[in-house]
């Protein structure tokens, strides 16, 4: 039989024990204007290995570019901005780890969103959970948003489906004997591309282009020899790809093979890249192949040209290196900094409050965002002109105006 | 029907491509009745070999085929020698999941070096395609697809009129027997692990010409040649090359008449009726040596 003191102490023990899990396991989120006049701390997981490897460090150093930048203006409030960075090895497991870590262990005042729609799903509904903001400038795909999430906000112009009807527009305000009359549509199977296409056909058939050729191809078609092979039997004036990078690439060096030519190419993902797409292609390849994208690095948006000449001076290389993935990541920051001086508050209430309101000018655009931290804009329209990326739609940003038809292959 | 014959021409061309890959995890079946998962890497290591000498040194991609063999035969001697010997008192059990370690290890330094993104070799007759009859025959593949005839040609060759290959056919069928008889068992195996590597090396180089890679584009690859060694029959050269052909024909002409969702389903289908109705595979026997 326990003593009493004994007993006491076990009771003493016991409760102490529950007080200390309980404040371990849902701490508040930090309140940063009252707390402190430290350090502001962000806890941000990046792909350092894995599959995203390659672009998630680039998303690192766009974070990486708006703190040094920031802290030289004197932070964010007068507080340091302080990043920590902890690799989730493209895990959407590990991300979700690293997210509880920054949150429950290092008790950090923020959290910036990883790279991809995979990651972001899994690391902002931990966000969420813990009452925390999760501004993100690399995951725009359309499960992000259908979570519903109220604590997310994408640092972007505009979602990864909607972007693409920056083409449908273009198209449509060409005069009726200008447009294509038939349309085929390739698509490869995947959350981005598919859906982004999908959604130009339903909007092309409603305007009277006629559909000649929709069919969906699984992510390991290594040959896409039959495809365009069909395509190219059905001879549509405009071919509408819902394509990735690889499988871009596979279409085009396809129709050249078969020598098929259609008068319109727009393609979801593959020429927005200015480096891969004409080493893989061929630079004389790309004339008049279309594209819609989020950042490129001489887009004409205010303070794009001021970014990409600091990342260059602390990064080094080439402008046309520059992936756009640091530039929305980079936006994430200036997401705070616009909540910072427009309430002169930095917690994660304020912030969830104020971005999810109003537009806020980046260099990837001004963004505005839906309920569920959607963007709400479009992207704008790029074609390859004399080997050049060349943004030419719409009209106020436009460097070029479209050249149409798409020449023949060299 | 010139739908018909393109997406045929198309088929035939990949599938001689295939043939040459799945030769060597053939002969690795064969000769130590393992299957070694780390054919598709190795298959992606000559893809990057040709990727790395086109643009550092600008050597074409088939003549990099002379450097691919080589380097991959003694990758593969090295680590049949180093890993998978020791195994061999267990090695039906054990070699499975040390091929797949080195697959995952060999991705992981692929990825390292080169990193994740998609590769492609954009040579000047990449795009160029021979116009026959009104058909177009790309002239990649075309090219791809006579080299590999001519590499199985001489793996043929070397398998019947040597002494190496009278080796490597006296372990596939009894390897005790052989041992009796003198031939060096140990490094009949290593020789022909090394030789499987080899055809991987050379079959990658051509692999990077016709379609872009990463490093984890082994995956997808091995599970195609283990269906096609499955479907031909384990062992068996002229199963494999029967094999790849009927997965790259099928994959083309389902692509082009029907839709690419469904290429890959009449192969798995054809797979899963060889499974049941002929297990051995369309040209395996059941005795060992097939080789």
């Amino acid at each position: 039989m326990l003593s009493t003191g004994t007993r006491l102490r076990s009771w003493i023990l016991a409760i102490g024990l529950c007080v200390g899990v309980a404040a371990c396991g849902t701490p508040a989120p930090t309140s940063s204007s009252a707390a402190t006049k430290g350090p502001l701390t962000i806890g941000i997981s990046v792909s350092l290995t894995g599959d995203f490897s390659n672009t998630g460090k680039a998303a690192q150093l766009g974070y990486q570019l708006w703190a040094s930048q920031v802290n030289a203006k004197g932070g964010v409030l007068g507080r340091q901005v302080q990043l920590t960075f902890a690799d989730d090895a493209s895990s959407p497991t590990q991300v979700v780890t690293n997210y509880q870590n920054f949150i429950s262990r290092d008790n950090v005042d923020l959290v910036f969103g990883p790279y991809s729609s995979l990651l972001t799903l899994a690391a902002a509904k931990v966000a969420n959970r813990y009452g925390y903001a999760f501004v993100e400038g690399a995951g725009n795909g359309p499960s992000v948003f259908a979570a519903h999430l109220p604590n997310l906000i994408d640092a972007g112009p505009a979602t990864a489906i909607n972007g693409a009807q920056v083409w449908g527009d273009y198209i449509l305000s060409l005069p009726a004997d200008q447009r294509p009359k038939t349309a085929a549509y390739p698509s490869l199977d995947d959350p981005f591309s598919q859906p982004a296409a999908a959604a130009l056909q339903a909007r092309f058939e409603a305007a009277g282009i006629k559909t000649v050729y929709s069919q969906i191809y699984p992510a390991e078609t290594t040959s896409l020899g039959g495809v365009i092979a069909k395509v190219a039997s059905t001879n549509p004036d405009m071919v509408v790809s819902g394509s990735q990078d690889a499988d871009g690439w596979a279409q085009v060096q396809a129709m050249i093979q078969q020598k098929f030519n259609p008068q319109f190419l727009f393609m979801t993902n593959g020429p927005e890249n200015p480096v891969d797409f004409p080493k893989n292609v061929g630079a004389q390849n790309t004339q008049g192949i279309f594209t819609s994208d989020v950042w490129t690095y001489n887009a004409p948006i205010p303070g794009n040209t001021a970014f990409v000449q600091a990342y260059i001076a602390k990064f080094g290389g080439d402008p046309s290196q520059i992936d756009s993935t640091s530039a929305q990541t980079y936006a994430v920051g200036q997401l705070i900094e616009a909540v910072a001086a427009k309430t002169g508050k930095i917690d994660n209430a304020t912030i969830i409050a104020t971005l999810h309101q109003g537009s806020y000018q980046t260099v990837v655009g001004v963004v505005s965002v839906d309920q569920y931290g959607a963007p709400k804009g479009s992207q704008f329209l790029e074609e390859w002109i004399g080997g050049t990326l060349t943004i030419v739609y719409p009209p106020n940003i436009a460097e070029h105006a479209p050249v149409i038809p798409k020449p023949v292959w060299p | 029907m010139h739908l018909f014959i393109q997406a045929i021409i198309l088929g035939v061309l990949t599938g001689g491509l295939y043939a040459l890959m799945t030769s060597g995890l053939t002969l690795t079946f064969g000769t130590m009745r393992i299957i070694n998962m780390a054919q598709g890497v190795f298959v992606v290591c000559g893809a990057y070999i040709g990727f790395t000498l086109f643009n550092y040194l600008h050597i074409d991609p088939f003549l990099s085929i002379l450097v691919s063999t080589p380097l991959l035969f003694a990758i593969g001697f090295t680590l049949q020698t180093f890993l998978l010997k020791p195994l061999r008192h267990d090695a039906h059990r054990l070699s499975l999941l040390m091929t797949w370690a080195m697959a995952i290890g060999l991705e992981g330094i692929l990825s390292f070096i080169f990193g994740t993104d998609f590769r492609g070799i954009l040579t000047t007759y990449q795009n160029s395609s021979w116009t026959i009859a009104g058909y177009e025959i790309p002239v990649v593949r075309a090219l791809a697809f006579l080299l590999s005839v001519a590499i199985l040609v001489g793996m043929y060759l070397l398998l019947t009129r040597t002494k190496f290959g009278r080796s490597v056919r006296a372990v596939s069928q009894r390897e005790s027997a052989a041992k009796l008889l003198g031939v060096n068992t140990d490094r009949t195996a290593a020789l022909a692990f090394g030789l499987g590597a080899a055809t991987a090396g050379a079959a990658g180089a051509m692999f990077g010409l016709v379609s872009s890679f990463d490093p984890a584009s082994h995956y997808d690859l091995i599970g195609r040649l283990l269906a096609i060694c499955v479907i031909g029959g384990l062992g068996s050269n002229a199963g494999a090359i029967a094999g790849a052909v009927i997965l790259a024909l099928s994959e083309s002409l389902v692509q082009a008449e029907l839709s690419p969702a469904w290429s890959s389903v009449p192969f798995y289908v054809l797979l899963i009726i060889v499974l049941i109705a002929r297990p051995q595979g369309l040209f395996g026997v059941r005795a060992r040596g097939a080789i």
